[in-house]
């Protein structure tokens, strides 16, 4: 346990450490930004309606998908590229261990940028007389998407050098056209997952958020198992890669 | 059980028929060899292999063809083996934001020590960094990162232990400490891998030496085996006079000149014995009159030296 605690550490130090933080920082606020001057001058109802709109579409399709994915894409990546990761992995610990850490790390460090906007962009909605109720949803939708968007992004930066360009294209792509584009699509989007999770804990925002969530049922249960399983697919993935793969 | 000289006694470390190629690359090619207690110096020219054959042994890489084994065991299927092995990378591979002594630390705990504190005081004390424990290794010079790698590495008491170039960029002070320290730990029983492509560093530290070039092990025995098969390589010269074709003509008579050729207006010659023809060359212009004004090695390089050991194969 310590050793997993010590790698989780570890990795987010890493990853906080930087001056990209300021600027994922700046990223995560950009919700709350928009509903704080969006929100100005309207009724409650109006404020609940608009917060539904473009801050929470900016927050599940733009900011929670680019977190992680430069946080997570760099969490084994930058250990690959500057040579570190031997001094994790060379040690008698089981990959799966390393791996869940590595990917715990991401997380939390994910989540100390995604859930601090989050809180922000219901504190925004609050202040402007929207209500208080969104904001436990909202933060817990965020952390679900969050590592669910880490755990897919872990791995690319595992394999690809380029995983940033690929994470990209994906979130670009995949999420924001296609999976929008066709409802039908929808439960296959990652951002979606955290999004149907806080659709169903606040009144309301079912019918506000049909068309993002397409055919995709609210439901945080489901929401809460889809992620467990991608991250567990993960984990036994990339435990495997570190053994059937070159660590350097 | 086979009687070549890449192949160590008591054997803690086996390498068999081992390749690796990235690509089209071939990295290493068709290596047999094995490592016993004591220190064994891999030597070899930049590109030679030394790094990709130490990262297989360490598990880091996995070998195209061909398979390692640690104490028996394949550092690939089981972690375990880094129970007993510590590895000191050849690259910078340290956390510039943990002190010295967090670094260390955080060594001992992913190694399962019981007493990390007291385990990274002891690694720390070995390689004489105590006085800078509590720094940033983002502020180490590379000699010092460098010996808080090889704490690190030697943290929790390995058996064997694979150093990667491990005197690149220290001073001669901190090059002198961690070569007694590693002779030391070789005479503890452990084994110690050592790459290098500094000859004189190879012969200060290791009892067996195994030499690489271009992915293939080019020769194996003794420091002094080693030197024997270097020592009737020819060295080649060239002399700046300003009369070259008499001077060519003269060393053409000493029998430790191999060749002479005239290009440029310089003597490009071939010698087997350099003192010789460092004794006699000043003596030979003052007798013929002729004005010298340079000479110089062609070829002194390591990689010429191996190449032509390859070539003897």
């Amino acid at each position: 346990m310590k050793a997993f605690l010590l790698i989780v550490r570890l990795t987010v130090r890493q990853l906080l450490g930087g001056k990209r933080i300021w600027a994922l920082g700046a990223l995560a606020a950009l919700p709350a930004v928009v509903m704080f001057f969006g929100g100005r001058d309207r009724t409650a109802e109006d404020a609940f309606e608009f917060f539904h709109e473009a801050p929470l579409a900016t927050m599940f399709l733009v900011v929670l998908p680019i977190i992680p994915l430069i946080l997570g894409a760099a969490a084994l990546g930058d250990e690959r590229r500057q040579h570190t990761l031997s001094f994790i992995a060379l040690r008698p610990l089981p990959r799966w261990n390393i791996v869940v850490a590595k990917l715990t790390g991401a997380w939390v460090a994910s989540f100390a940028v995604t859930g601090s906007g989050s809180l922000l962009l219901a504190v925004a909605l609050g202040t402007s007389g929207g209500g208080w109720g969104p904001t436990l949803p909202v933060v817990l939708g965020a952390a679900i998407s969050t590592l669910a968007y880490a755990a897919l992004f872990i791995v690319l930066g595992y394999l690809f050098e380029r995983a940033v360009i690929f994470g990209l294209a994906y979130i670009f792509l995949w999420e924001a056209v296609f999976t929008s584009s066709a409802p039908g699509l929808a439960p296959a989007s990652l951002g979606r997952i955290g999004l149907s999770a806080y659709a169903a804990l606040v009144d309301g925002a079912p019918r506000l958020l049909a068309d993002p969530l397409g055919s995709l049922a609210p439901g945080a249960g489901g929401a809460i198992l889809k992620t467990a399983f991608l991250a567990a697919l993960v984990v036994a993935g990339l435990s495997r890669l570190f053994v059937k793969r070159d660590l350097v | 059980m086979t009687t070549s000289p890449a192949f160590a006694a008591n054997p803690t470390v086996a390498v068999d028929s081992v390749s690796k190629w990235f690509g089209q690359k071939v990295a290493v090619s068709d290596v047999s060899c094995s490592f016993g207690p004591g220190i064994t110096g891999i030597l070899g020219p930049n590109g030679a292999g030394k790094t990709t054959l130490l990262r297989m042994l360490s598990g880091l890489l996995v070998p195209s063809e061909g398979s390692i084994a640690i104490e028996g065991d394949s550092p690939r299927a089981d972690t375990d083996v880094y129970r007993r092995f510590g590895l000191v990378p050849e690259e910078s591979a340290v956390y510039g934001f943990l002190t010295a002594r967090a670094f260390v630390e955080a060594a001992a705990v992913l190694s399962g020590m019981s007493d990390p504190r007291a385990a990274a005081e002891r690694a720390i004390e070995t390689v004489n960094l105590s006085a800078s424990a509590e720094r940033e290794i983002g502020e180490f010079s590379k000699g010092m990162r460098q010996r808080i790698k090889v704490a690190a590495a030697l943290v929790h008491d390995p058996d064997i232990l694979v150093l990667d170039e491990p005197l690149n960029g220290t001073d001669p002070v901190q090059r002198a400490q961690l070569i007694d320290t590693f002779r030391r730990l070789g005479a503890e029983g452990r084994t110690l891998i050592v790459s290098s492509h500094v000859l004189a560093e190879v012969e200060r530290l290791a009892d067996r030496v195994l030499a690489m070039v271009d992915g293939k092990l080019a020769a194996a025995g003794s420091v002094e085996a080693i030197r024997a098969a270097m020592s009737d390589i020819p060295f080649k010269v060239r002399v700046e006079v300003d009369d070259p074709r008499r001077l060519g003509a003269a060393l053409m008579a000493a029998d430790y000149v191999r060749s002479v050729t005239i290009e440029d207006g310089r003597v490009h010659l071939e010698s087997l014995d350099l003192s010789a023809l460092g004794h006699d060359l000043p003596r030979l212009t003052v007798d013929l009159g002729i004005r010298l004004t340079a000479v110089e090695p062609e070829d002194e390089s390591l990689e010429s030296v191996f190449r032509y050991l390859v070539r003897r194969r």
